[in-house]
């Protein structure tokens, strides 16, 4: 026999496909690697800052969950250590230890990569650490959920290396040779961490609409600065080690889909009320509607098409302010 | 085609190996050289010599060939005649075929053939060059099945087994060439033997300037010009092939055209090619008397030169002398009844004066007597292009291509035709045919539209109610390749926008980078030709045309159009801007590189000069005057009751007293000792200001410098003196924008924006500027002249989200409703990721606007892709109540982030 607070569980999963449910938690690594020059240690370090920043304070991740290294750790009290090779594999051994199987991690690398022999680095003060390297260490995050995002030039290797199950990797280019400066990161860090990429109105911003925002306005950068463009972003999250550029209608992002930092609201208003439990239902049950009614975009005439949505989207309205009612009830 | 060339052969002469021969081998290393004189003195002593042990009878012969060739060279051709005369008998059949040559460039074609016949009968050594000379007769004012079939006969020589001398290859390749036009594969064969005459002897010049101007005939400028400057490498004084490189700067679009014309001609004034040449660039000015001079010099050495002949016609043509002209098509015709260039020649002038129409009739008569002509069909398809008539245009230039698939004009328009698929047309408004590319023509039409719209309707009654035929094609290219070929055929052209009549087309924004230059500026401009065109039917000349409509931009806007910079008053000061009454060559053949640019700038000042002393009403007599077919300066007398001379002379007046305070402070600074001749340092320029201090470059510099060391009190104070000198100044280091960076840093908001206002006033393309000034008024709380200055960004670079987004904002703060909803929709169209926030706002600006159903469309459109976004849905519940929505927040800018 279920509970009836078991019910209001599944249903939130159901409503939520994909998103962590309740008793999953969120860890976030960022490490920024050396900076060469003041001009880039500055950028690297308040990249860095802000996603530190808006993983603790605005998605209330615990502290405990949040390793920050960094080149440089005086520049920022919340830097952990420094971003040596032998303190990247502590922090991923840490991370490990302290996560569970289903949970979801963030890693973010901030800084210069180069590719030489064939083989893809992200630069860090000593030794460098290889795309390989990487790929070891986030064998031990095995049965996580990852997302592994490598901001830096001459990143692109680094997806065939860690391509995998329950993996979305980011890079900022899609091959090593496109090695000038990246200007994904800076668009990548602020989608991520602002609500600017809410780009389906959720409230939270996924990965893969981080990635599609930014993908869009570095192309625009490009573009209206009159330049060519000497980086191409990609995301690979089916595990096949080949990247995509444009997400929609691509082999890659359903996974990406369903990563956020931001915890899902839906969790928070777990409930054993009845009437919300059949509105949560009734919501469910339109926003399928809705789905199969864009399927047929195209293929009825516009009119008919727009007409059945505005009912629908109306029985959505009503719907989701009479949820809204019911939990200011409750 | 140039093939009219008969094929020289005295320049191809193998050098002897005999030791008695040493001073024959350095004359003819003279003559190849380009040493004319010292070749000539040499050459003729050797030829006038007895055979004997130092000289074998064929040196003696060589020496004669080489002796004629250098007179022919520089154009003594009744010298080199009198040679021939003199020359023992036993060698004039060797130097027929030179002879028939020379009588040849004189228009002696039945003596020429004489000669020619006596080389091929007699065995001379060069009897496989007098062959392929008889064809070229032949083909010209005989049979061409029989001139074809004598060239097919070269073929043969190729193939044959007896190995080929340099001047039997380079008749071979002519041969071939000729060929090429029924068969254009043939193109190849004869490069390539071409190419084995020159390696069969690389001292020999003749198959390289022929490939030069196989070239040319290819329009192909690039290639022509290599070849031809390789031959002007080891001769420098080769007239044809000085000649030949003119022809491909003109191709190129290279300045001092006509300096290398003379060039030619100075080493050969005889070189009828040169004189004819020479001519078209006189008519291209509408300079038809020294036209004339030249085709007169021309014919009097070659009385029947087609080519000559040819631009006569065209020159009687274009003046509207319709007697004169049919008499010399016939005279013309008369002599070579299939000479098609005779009509593509008229033609090419034409379009010269933008006569589309007559340009594309002449086409047409041209393949009427040569059907092989693919350079009628050419022209023919080119000026269909121009008049509109895509798809006749298409067909034509397929035919031309099918014909020469080697030239670059041809496969260029051709290729660009392909792309017209992917062009939205829009024929909404009948007065206007708007093609623009499908990426961006969501964003930039409605701006287009709202332009040509303003434009139209000033351009109406600026003219007395006049409008052009209609509907006017309006063409918008994202790529400048693309605008270029469909102008010239040709990629490079500098210009941004070209009129034929009631079709216009012009780059994009996006074809420029941000900031070169303001598209609707250009639109305006490109319209007020049409009209001019239309009023004149195209009669009016380029300067007048030109000029007339940077005025018309200057009436449209305050600081549209060209302004006075101080590169262009120096110019001016150094003598080296032309007098209205020669203004046309500016824009046709440019002198200097600025040229082009200061003309327009001039012709424009000389219509703010015309309109201010004899008002607008003697601007609409003139262009009616232009349709009647006056000239100019009747024009002027009659009209404006002035002489060309003394319209120079008033102008000039005008000019000096418009910008003398800028012309006094352009002076050279004094020198004086203890004053750096070219100072780099603060301390040089201040000494410099200190011995000149009303100079304006020395001021400007030192204000520069000053800044830059964020000194700025005292590149104030530099900055404030170089604008009492030259106020106008609008450039982009004008002093207006560092005192309105001055101002700015010290919070003084007001004048920091006063000195933006000025400067944008001067300068329409200044996109930074005018951002810097619409932050400033917004922080002013000026929300209408914010708006006002994000307007006029929008009209230099409309590509970013966040320019459309602060003017949505903008207008609706100052309930421009329908400005908002264009700035929303604006936004929708550079496709920004976040498209449902995009939406959402396009469909409040339409509750705003009073526009339900659009507002209903917008925020289906932002639900479809996020059901759950609440506002949207709020917005939507009120919209199906029919109640009237409360003002919801906007979302937040699609794009109010940047990478850091």
């Amino acid at each position: 026999m279920i509970s009836r607070g078991t019910v209001a569980i599944v249903m939130l999963m159901a409503t939520a496909a994909g998103h962590p449910v309740l008793g999953q938690d969120t860890h976030v690594l960022v490490i920024t690697g050396l900076g060469g020059d003041p001009e880039f240690r500055e950028k690297f370090s308040e990249w860095g800052g802000t996603l530190v920043e808006a993983a603790g304070e605005k998605f209330a991740i615990p502290v405990e969950n949040i390793i920050y290294l960094s080149e440089d750790p005086a520049t920022d009290p919340r830097i952990q250590g420094r971003s040596t090779r032998e303190n990247v594999a502590e922090a991923f051994t840490t991370l490990a230890s302290n996560s569970r199987p289903g949970d979801y991690i963030f890693v973010v690398l901030i800084g210069h990569g180069s590719y030489t022999n064939e083989e893809s680095r992200f630069n860090l003060p000593g030794p460098d650490l290889t795309a390989k390297d990487f790929g070891l260490h986030l064998d031990q995050l095995s049965e996580r959920r990852v997302a592994f995002a490598n901001l830096a030039s001459a990143s692109g290797e680094f997806v065939k290396a860690l391509s995998g199950a329950g993996r979305a990797i980011v890079t900022a280019t899609r091959t090593g040779r496109e090695r000038n400066e990246t200007v994904f990161g800076g668009y990548f860090i602020d989608a991520l961490s602002g609500e600017t990429a809410d780009l389906d109105k959720d409230g939270r911003v996924s990965l893969w609409e981080a990635f599609e925002f930014a993908r869009t306005e570095v192309t625009r950068e490009y573009a209206t600065s009159n330049r060519i463009a000497t980086e191409h972003a990609v995301l690979d999250d089916n595990g096949d080690g080949e990247g995509s550029t444009e997400l929609v209608d691509a082999a890659d992002g359903a996974l990406a889909r369903t990563m956020y930092l931001a915890a899902d609201p839906a969790a928070a208003r777990a409930t054993d009320d009845p009437e919300l439990i059949a509105l949560y239902e009734q919501k469910a049950d339109v926003e399928r509607r809705i789905e199969e009614l864009r399927e047929l975009r195209g293929l009825i005439e516009q009119d008919r098409y727009d007409s059945d949505l505005e009912e629908l989207l109306i029985e959505l309205a009503l719907t989701n302010r009479a949820i809204q009612g019911q939990e200011v009830e409750r | 085609m140039t093939l009219g060339f008969l094929l020289c052969a005295f320049a191809t002469l193998s050098l002897s190996t005999g030791a008695a021969a040493q001073t024959l081998d350095e004359a003819i290393s003279e003559l190849r050289a380009g040493t004319y004189e010292a070749a000539i003195e040499a050459l003729g002593e050797i030829s006038r010599s007895d055979p004997g042990p130092d000289l074998s009878g064929d040196d003696r012969r060589r020496a004669y060939v080489a002796y004629l060739s250098a007179l022919a060279e520089v154009g003594r051709y009744e010298d080199a005649l009198e040679a021939v005369n003199q020359a023992p008998p036993a060698i004039v059949t060797e130097l027929a075929n030179t002879a028939g040559k020379i009588l040849y460039e004189l228009g002696q074609i039945d003596r020429a053939r004489e000669q020619f016949l006596r080389a091929v009968q007699g065995g001379a050594v060069d009897r496989n060059s007098a062959r392929l000379n008889l064809a070229i007769i032949e083909w010209r004012y005989g049979d061409r099945d029989d001139a074809f079939a004598a060239f097919d006969s070269f073929i043969d020589l190729y193939n044959g087994s007896t190995p080929l001398s340099s001047t039997d290859l380079t008749a071979v390749a002519t041969a071939v060439q000729y060929l090429g036009i029924r068969e254009h594969e043939l193109f190849q064969d004869a490069l390539r033997a071409y190419d084995e005459a020159v390696a069969a002897d690389p001292g020999s010049l003749e198959p390289r300037v022929l490939i030069g101007e196989l070239f040319l005939d290819k329009y192909n400028g690039p290639e022509a010009d290599a070849a031809l400057r390789e031959v002007l490498e080891r001769n420098p004084n080769h007239p044809r092939a000085l000649l030949g490189l003119a022809r491909a700067m003109k191709f190129n679009g290279t300045v001092g055209v006509m300096d290398q014309v003379e060039a030619a001609l100075e080493q050969n004034e005889n070189l009828t090619t040169a004189r004819v040449f020479k001519a078209r660039l006189h008519l291209e000015v509408e300079n038809h008397d020294d036209a004339r001079t030249e085709l007169e010099r021309a014919l009097e050495v070659n009385p029947v030169s087609l080519e000559a002949l040819s631009v006569l016609a065209a020159s009687h043509y274009l003046r509207g002398e319709n007697g004169e002209y049919r008499r010399i098509r016939d005279q013309v015709t008369a002599l070579s009844p299939t000479y098609a260039e005779l009509f593509n020649d008229v033609a090419d002038l034409s379009v010269q004066s933008r006569k589309y129409v007559e340009a594309a009739r002449l086409a047409e008569e041209a393949i009427a007597v040569d059907s092989l002509s693919w350079r009628a069909y050419g022209i023919l398809g080119m000026n269909q292009l121009r008049l509109g008539l895509i798809e006749e245009g298409r067909a034509n230039l397929e035919t031309a291509f099918e014909g020469d698939p080697y030239s670059v004009w041809f496969y260029n328009t051709l290729d660009l035709l392909d792309t017209f698929e992917y062009y939205d047309v829009d024929d909404e408004d009948p007065r206007f045919l708007f093609v623009v590319h499908e990426r961006e023509s969501a964003l930039l039409q409605p701006y287009i539209e709202q332009i040509a719209e303003e434009a139209f309707e000033a351009l109406v009654e600026r003219y007395g109610g006049y409008e052009p035929p209609l509907p006017i094609r309006i063409e918008v290219y994202p790529n400048h390749a693309d605008f270029s070929v469909r102008t010239v055929g040709l990629a490079g052209m500098g210009a941004l926008g070209v009129t034929f009549g009631s079709l216009l087309a012009m780059d994009s924004p996006a074809a420029r980078p941000r900031g070169d230059f303001n598209w609707a500026s250009v639109l305006w401009h490109e319209l007020a030709h049409v009209f001019h065109l239309g009023l004149t039917g195209h009669e009016v000349p380029r300067w007048f045309s030109e000029g007339l409509a940077v005025h018309e931009q200057r009436q449209a806007r305050e600081g549209w159009g060209h302004q006075a910079d101080p590169g262009f008053l120096s110019r001016y000061r150094e003598g080296l801007l032309l007098p209205v009454s020669k203004l046309n060559e500016g824009f046709v053949q440019p002198s200097y590189p600025e040229q082009v640019i200061d003309s327009y700038l001039q012709a424009s000042l000389v219509f703010d000069f015309i309109e201010s002393r004899w008002g607008l009403q003697a601007i609409r007599d003139m262009l009616r005057g232009y349709r009647d077919g006056r000239a100019t300066p009747e024009l002027m007398e009659s009209l404006l009751r002035i002489s060309m001379d003394n319209l120079d002379q008033d102008f000039d007046e005008y000019f000096q007293q418009r910008f003398a305070g800028p012309l006094k402070a352009l002076e050279p600074p004094v020198s004086s000792p203890g004053i750096p001749q070219s100072p780099r340092t603060i301390e040089d320029w201040t000494r410099v200001v200190r011995e000149n201090p009303d100079n304006f470059p020395a001021r400007l510099a030192l204000g520069i410098m000053l800044f830059q060391e964020d000194r700025f009190e005292e590149a104030e104070e530099h900055f404030r003196a170089a604008l009492r000198l030259f106020p106008e100044y609008g450039g982009m280091d004008s002093p207006y924008w560092f005192l309105a960076q001055i101002h700015q840093q010290r919070g003084e908001t007001e004048r920091a924006a006063a000195a933006l206002a000025r400067l944008t006033a001067l300068n329409e393309s200044h996109y930074e500027a005018f951002l810097q000034l619409a932050d400033l008024r917004t922080e002013l709380g000026d929300a209408a002249g914010a708006a006002e200055a994000m307007d006029a960004a929008v009209l230099i670079y409309p590509y970013e989200v966040d320019l459309h987004d602060r003017l949505a904002q903008a207008h609706d703060a100052r309930g421009d409703a329908v400005g908002a909803v264009r700035e929303r929709r604006a936004i929708l169209a550079l496709e920004p990721a976040d498209l449902a926030g995009a939406y959402y706002n396009l469909a409040l600006a339409y509750v705003t606007a009073g526009d339900p159903a659009q507002a209903r469309r917008s925020v289906l459109r932002a639900l479809e892709i996020a059901p759950n976004f609440a506002a949207a849905l709020d917005l939507l519940l009120d919209l199906r109540s029919g109640a009237s929505p409360p003002r919801p927040d906007r979302q937040r800018s699609p794009v109010d982030i940047r990478p850091r």
